[in-house]
Parts: structure tokens; C-alpha cells; sequence
């Protein structure tokens, strides 16, 4: 029979051999950077996806949070009469940047389980999965980002390099997700329950960030406040918050430091979990 | 041309039978594992330029086995080797989006089959080409029949020239037209690859085209032989 590549002589090499796990936070990397092909257009569907049929399609990740912050302004500002003239667009922020840890998590939790059909079909690495999951979300939450472009209009803020924060934050909020979520996705293909408890954390986990709430609020609040700020979620929100208002972060350095820590750790043993248990899980499916 | 392409030395794969969590971590503690075995101890070896068959029953482990060739599944015991690249050809058009155009959705699909962007560009006519959709393929894909669905699933997935080539049931989509059409294309990438292997249940292609065929019973190797052989053995535990 005729073969194209006769000179090159083809190796045996063995199929399935698993790499070492404690590898994986470096094997996830250039995973994504092989792949990076699949995953800008698993990403694209995702994202095509959300806004199919809709005439305003890609205008709504802006239009969203834009009524969103009108409706808070006119409750905080209006009916309540916060003295803060910014903490509509504070509470705004908040509900942005959870939105994209929250739906995040939920989307890399249920990577594998959602895309049973395709993990049947075909091999790439698993880890694409929860990857190109948390990367449409991010995709979304750095459009709506737009939003404070007519905010800092509005409210004549100054337009200074602090602005990167914004998208650092929004960064980071996705990269906890993406460590959370593949320590959830293996398990949540034995017990669905996994699903259900991630979505609870993520609705409770809207009162213990500052979401509502602002870190400047809680420090105010002596013990108990000082103690809230403790939660990873905080440096991103507030990240975007500072940024907007052109400085730089101002928490404690402790705590500053603690969230990236925090942060680094989370996508440290998610992968490792990921990978040491993603081949066994898949036969749950 | 002897040398080996694919070699299975002693493949079990088992699947979890117990669900439930509770009973998981009961039988962890009792030491007990619930398993059900879909292959027990395959030994399998396949020569570069071969075109091996698979047939059996429902459930005998064909498509399982495939798999475990591909990578999708680990095993449990034994070891796989194979040299080259292996592409599986296995349920047309995975992973399409039904609110992208069929040309983002050739290259969604080619990308899902591990190839490049530039590869996927340079063969982008070619596979519009063959897809025969015309001017629908910048319509959505929602508008399309099924039968043109499973034309671009096939004019993609035929696009790639692997080393290994494993197919599962996907003869037979369309209109009789293009039916024709798509067997030729298969029995020309079956030509195209250096090694095959083949699910089907279409035993006079498989009498045709594979060099031998294999066939599988309750995840064992019941008989390994000429395709009539084979066959008829396969009617006779199917008659059981």
C-alpha cells in the first residue's frame, strides 16, 4: 500500500500515559497555548451562543449592567440618599466582577459534565474544557466593562494608567474561578450534588464579598469588618474599584498579598486535582 | 511493510457501576469495588497499511475499544502503543453551534479534531467545496437539514490525512446522491491512511475493504480472521 511518508519511520509511543500531576499548574499552561485555536472558538460558540437572535446582540453585555447601574442609582441615590454619590457605580462594579467569578465557577464546574458528547468523540487535553468555559466569561465581563466609559464621562473621573487595573481584576476573578472550578469538575461527574452546592456558595458568596459592600465600608467597621476583608474576592473587586477611581489599590498590604497567594494557590491544586482525577472521572459519564 | 502500527497488550477497562457517593466511599472503606468490565484483557496487534474490522453485538466493547486506541478512555490494565497520528471519525459534526455559519463551524469542528489554523485555512475551500452547500454555508446553521449538517461534518472530518484512521459507524448520511459520494470519500481516506480500523455494521463493505476483522463478545476477542470467517461466527453467537 502506498504511504506518503515513507522515509519518515513512525515510532511506537504509548497512548493515554498520564504526565505527572504535580506538573499539571505548568502542563495546563501550555495546554491552552497548543490549543489556543480550539479554545478561541470554543469560546467564540460560547459567546455567540448567549446573544443569538437578539437584534442589540453584543450591545446587551454593555445595555446590562448600564440599566443595571441606573436602576441602583435611582434606589441608593435617590430613595435611600446615600451621601456617596459613587456607590451606585461601586455596587455596579461589585455585581460585574462576582457575576464573573460566580458564573465562571458554575461554568468550570460543569466543563465536563456538560460537554459529555464531545469527550466522547474526540481526545484533546480535558483541562480546554473548563478553560474555554471561564475564558467566555471573561470575554463577556471585560465587554460590559465598557460600561465605565460613560461612567467615567458622567462622573468627570480622571482617565489615568490606573484604568489596567480594571481588567487585572476582572482577570483575576476568572483565574480563582478557573482554580476553584477544576477542583469541582472531577467531582461533579460522580455526584451531580457538586453542581448544586457550587451555585449555593456562589449566591452566598454575593453577601461575604463586597459586592454591596465596599472594603473602605469595612475597615470602617472595626474586628468584624477587618476580618471580611480576609476573603480572596475582595483585591479583585476592589482592584476595579481603585482603578476606576485612579489609584492604586489601598488595602492593608497583608491582605493584598494574602489574596494572591490565595489566588495562586487555588489554581495550584485545582489543576493538580484536575488532572489526578479528570481521567477517572470521565467514566462516570 | 511490517511493522506495527497499533498494539494492545492485555487491555481491562472497567466502568463504575455505583453511583451514588454515599456507596462509593461505603465500598472504599469495605474495600470493595462495584465495576463493570467492558474489555478484559485484549491483545491486539496491527501492521502499518492494515485494514482491520470490528464487528460484534451491541455492547461487546467496539466502540469502547476505539477509544481506549484514541485516548478517550485510560486503561486500567495494559498498555497501548501506536505510531503516528490517530484521528477518530466518529459521529459527524461534534461540538457544532447552531448559531454560527456553517464556514465558522467547519472551522470549530477542524479545531475540535486537533488541527491548526493555518492548516484549517489552507483547506477551508476545499471543504466548502466538498460540502456542496453553496451559498448556505454563511447561513446559520439552524437553517440547515440534517443531511447538510452531517455533508459538512464529512467534508471536515475527511479533510485530515492521519496515520491511523479509526472509524465508527459513520457510512451512510444523506441524500443517496451524496451517499455515494461520502463512501467514496471514506474508501479514499481508508486508502489515504497507512493503518485502519474499522466499526461497522455493514458487513459487505467490511468484506470488501478490511484484511481481516475482529470479532468482540462480551469485551473479549472471540475470533480474529478473515472477514467471511469472522462473520460467520458473528452469526452464529448471534443466534445464541
Amino acid at each position: 500500500m502506498m504511504q506518503e511518508n515513507e522515509g519518515a519511520s513512525l515510532v511506537l509511543r504509548q497512548i493515554g500515559v498520564k504526565s505527572n500531576s504535580l506538573l499539571a499548574p505548568f502542563h495546563t499552561l501550555t495546554e491552552i497555548r497548543k490549543n489556543r485555536f480550539l479554545v478561541r472558538n470554543l469560546v467564540r460558540r460560547e459567546v455567540r451562543a448567549r446573544y443569538r437572535n437578539a437584534a442589540l446582540g453584543y450591545a446587551w453585555t454593555v445595555l446590562e449592567p448600564a440599566l443595571l447601574a441606573s436602576v441602583y442609582w435611582f434606589l441608593f441615590i435617590m430613595l435611600s440618599g446615600n451621601p456617596d454619590k459613587m456607590y451606585a457605580v461601586w455596587v455596579l462594579i461589585g455585581v460585574i466582577v462576582w457575576g464573573c467569578f460566580s458564573k465562571s465557577l458554575n461554568a468550570a464546574t460543569n466543563s465536563l459534565t456538560g460537554n459529555v458528547r464531545t469527550m466522547h468523540l474526540v481526545y484533546f487535553p480535558r483541562s480546554i474544557f473548563p478553560v474555554s468555559g471561564v475564558g467566555s466569561n471573561m470575554v463577556v465581563t471585560m465587554m460590559s466593562c465598557l460600561v465605565i466609559i460613560p461612567i467615567i464621562y458622567i462622573y468627570d473621573l480622571p482617565i489615568t494608567f490606573h484604568l489596567l487595573l480594571v481588567p487585572l481584576g476582572v482577570f483575576m476573578a476568572g483565574f480563582m474561578a478557573l482554580g476553584f472550578g477544576m477542583m469541582m469538575a472531577p467531582l461533579n461527574c460522580i455526584q451531580r450534588d457538586v453542581q448544586h452546592l457550587i451555585r449555593f456558595i456562589t449566591r452566598a458568596g454575593f453577601f461575604v464579598s463586597p459586592v454591596m459592600w465596599t472594603a473602605e465600608m469595612a475597615m470602617e467597621r472595626g474586628a468584624w469588618g477587618e476580618a471580611a476583608l480576609w476573603n480572596p474576592m475582595v483585591l479583585p473587586i476592589t482592584m476595579v474599584r481603585h482603578g476606576l477611581e485612579g489609584k492604586f489599590v489601598e488595602l492593608p498590604p497583608a491582605v493584598i498579598l494574602s489574596s494572591i497567594i490565595s489566588a495562586l494557590v487555588i489554581y495550584l491544586v485545582g489543576t493538580i486535582v484536575f488532572s489526578k482525577y479528570e481521567r477517572g472521572a470521565v467514566k462516570y459519564l | 511493510m511490517t511493522e506495527t502500527s497499533i498494539q494492545l497488550e492485555g487491555i481491562t477497562l472497567h466502568f463504575p457501576k455505583q453511583r451514588n457517593i454515599f456507596a462509593i466511599v461505603a465500598d472504599f472503606f469495605k474495600k470493595k469495588e462495584r465495576k463493570f468490565t467492558a474489555l478484559s484483557g485484549i491483545d491486539l496487534e496491527i501492521k502499518q497499511g492494515e485494514v482491520v474490522g470490528i464487528i460484534g453485538r451491541n455492547g461487546s466493547g467496539k466502540s469502547t475499544l476505539l477509544r481506549v486506541i484514541s485516548g478517550i478512555y485510560p486503561a486500567d490494565e495494559g498498555e497501548v502503543h501506536a505510531a503516528g497520528d490517530i484521528s477518530l471519525l466518529a459521529g459527524l459534526g461534534t461540538g457544532f453551534s447552531a448559531h454560527q455559519t456553517g464556514r465558522e463551524n467547519a472551522l470549530l469542528y477542524g479545531s475540535i479534531l486537533g488541527h491548526g489554523e493555518e492548516e484549517m485555512l489552507t483547506k477551508l475551500d476545499e471543504i466548502i467545496d466538498f460540502s456542496e452547500l453553496g451559498t448556505f454555508i454563511d447561513e446559520p446553521l439552524r437553517t440547515y437539514s440534517a443531511g447538510m449538517k452531517a455533508r459538512l461534518g464529512l467534508a471536515v472530518a475527511s479533510a485530515i490525512r492521519p496515520n491511523i484512521l479509526l472509524i465508527d459507524e459513520v457510512l451512510g448520511v444523506g441524500d443517496p446522491n451524496f451517499k455515494e459520494k461520502s463512501k467514496k470519500k471514506i474508501l479514499s481516506m481508508v486508502k489515504g491512511a497507512s493503518t485502519v480500523v474499522i466499526v461497522s455494521h455493514s458487513f459487505g463493505l467490511m468484506t470488501d475493504i478490511c484484511d481481516r476483522v475482529i470479532l468482540l463478545h462480551h469485551g473479549e476477542v472471540m475470533h480474529d480472521g478473515p472477514p467471511q470467517e469472522s462473520i460467520k461466527k458473528y452469526y452464529e453467537i448471534a443466534g445464541e
